[in-house]
């Protein structure tokens, strides 16, 4: 029973000096390790936004959005500190946008990608084709910027995560509006669009009768089905009811439904389809 | 035998006949975690060194006053706040050479070297040899650990001192294509086994026992 008892004491004492020795150092370092992260913050946006002069920082759903002003209080633009999904774990960056909505540069703060192979996201030869990039371009992989052979998944998820940064910096900051689709514009007919999705091609149909979205299917896709039954009938039905191409894609499949959405907005750019043809586009 | 012929022989004991990475083979996942460059091995090695004496110190003074039931945990609970320590004091003072570490830093805590020697040497061993002891085990660890690195990044990227541009060295010209796999885990492997292939057969040739 004393044994116990002197054991317990022995590990108690170990743990007390242990704890307190700590406390000490970290009352030490943290000041400094804050105002390092502070300073390297800082140049970070003088680097993108050499004019700056002071800066005020929004949250939004946990990303952290800075919106720069310079001497004589213009504003210059602004920059996002996001995460992204990549091919192994989170990749963290900062996205600089000036007040156009044009893309001025991108940092990888950390990222735990596969060295050799996926940190291809943090050379200039990846990261420039996203400058001049904005707000109105697509930035899809194919379209106007590639994803690099090799390292699809990482530089795909830096595509995409871009993608999304910039919409939200634009309709939710700048606020900007998507262009939108007016169906009494558009000629009746069938049309099809298609874009890249996890495995495969999404492709969907859209009917214009009136001037009324009529319907929207799905007619293939190679998404998860766990994730996509989420986002399928529901977004082409609320496309319908709402006549609204963009509509909220925040679903339990919020990539598929983006995907879809991806899709319609590319099957309205193009012509209808000649359904006498097979079902093939007449482009 | 003197008494400096004893202290000498702590010190080189864990540098050359019972080199950790090229003999015991312990603590092999930093030795093969962070060697893709040169500055990364060494830095982890000098991190592992300085943990490595630091507990064997506190251990060595400590081990008439923990009883024996009780000895690991309190091994491991005098080496994880050494850990700890070094893992604030390097992201406030190098923070680069911590992003590059990563999980590895936290990891020390793990590394069986460390305990190994508290078990073997500290816990049984006066102050002053344990100290010893611990700087000669830590040297041939970051000398193993910077090793294997100069290897693997020579091979892998072509380059010394990275993977900072402003520091790398480019050992050879703008068509060298460096051989991707070093600096992959895998070749981490590889590059261990040949290292330990050469070794092998220096101490056979050269008759250390």
């Amino acid at each position: 029973m004393r044994d116990i008892f002197r054991l317990s004491l022995t590990l108690v004492v170990v743990a007390i000096i242990s704890a307190s020795l700590l406390t000490g150092v970290y009352s030490v370092t943290d000041p400094i390790i804050r105002e390092r992260q502070e300073k390297d913050y800082f140049q970070a946006l003088e680097e993108f936004f050499p004019a700056i002069d002071q800066f005020e920082t929004r949250e939004i759903e946990g990303d952290r959005f800075d919106l720069v002003y310079d001497q004589a209080g213009e504003k210059l633009g602004v920059m996002a500190t996001v995460g992204t999904q990549g091919y192994d774990g989170k990749i963290s960056y900062n996205l600089a946008v000036d007040y156009d909505g044009e893309i001025i540069g991108i940092r990888i703060i950390s990222h735990s990608e596969t060295p050799g192979i996926g940190d291809v996201i943090t050379t200039d030869n990846f990261q420039e084709q996203f400058i001049g990039k904005g707000f109105d371009d697509p930035i899809r992989d194919g379209e106007d910027v590639d994803s690099i052979s090799g390292a699809t998944l990482s530089t795909g998820a830096m595509i995409d995560g871009i993608r999304r940064t910039i919409t939200q910096i634009g309709e939710d900051i700048l606020g900007r509006e998507r262009k939108a689709f007016d169906p009494t514009e558009i000629v009746d007919g069938i049309y099809q669009g298609s874009v890249e999705g996890t495995h495969g091609p999404l492709t969907v149909e859209v009917e214009i009768a009136d001037g009324i979205i009529k319907r929207v299917d799905v007619i293939e896709h190679n998404e998860t089905e766990a994730y996509f039954v989420d986002a399928y009938p529901e977004i082409p039905e609320k496309i319908v009811e709402e006549q609204e191409v963009y509509v909220d894609t925040q679903t339990g499949g919020t990539l598929s439904a983006e995907r879809i959405v991806a899709a319609v907005e590319k099957a309205l750019e193009g012509g209808p389809v000649d359904k006498d043809d097979g079902g093939e586009s007449n482009e | 035998m003197n008494e400096s012929n004893v202290y000498l022989q702590d010190l080189s004991r864990g540098i050359i006949k019972e080199n950790p990475v090229f003999r015991l083979l312990l603590g092999m996942c930093p030795v093969l975690g962070v060697t893709a460059f040169l500055i990364n091995g060494l830095g982890m090695g000098i991190a592992a060194t300085a943990v490595l004496v630091a507990s064997n110190v506190v251990i060595s003074a400590l081990k008439n006053f923990i009883p024996n039931q009780v000895r690991i945990p309190c091994f491991i609970v005098v080496i994880a706040t050494f850990v700890t320590i070094i893992e604030m004091v390097l992201q406030a003072f190098q923070p680069v050479l911590y992003e590059a570490l990563g999980v590895f830093v936290p990891l020390i805590v793990v590394n069986c070297v460390i305990l190994g020697r508290a078990e073997a040497f500290a816990s049984r061993k006066p102050l002053f040899r344990s100290l010893i002891d611990g700087i000669g085990v830590g040297i041939g660890f970051t000398l193993a650990l910077g090793l294997l690195a100069l290897v693997r990044e020579v091979a892998g990227q072509g380059t010394i001192m990275g993977p900072d541009p402003d520091s790398a060295i480019h050992l050879f010209g703008a068509g060298f294509e460096p051989m991707g796999l070093f600096g992959q885990p895998a070749g981490a492997f590889i590059a261990l086994g040949l290292l330990l292939g050469i070794v092998n057969v220096l101490f056979k040739r050269f008759k250390i026992q």
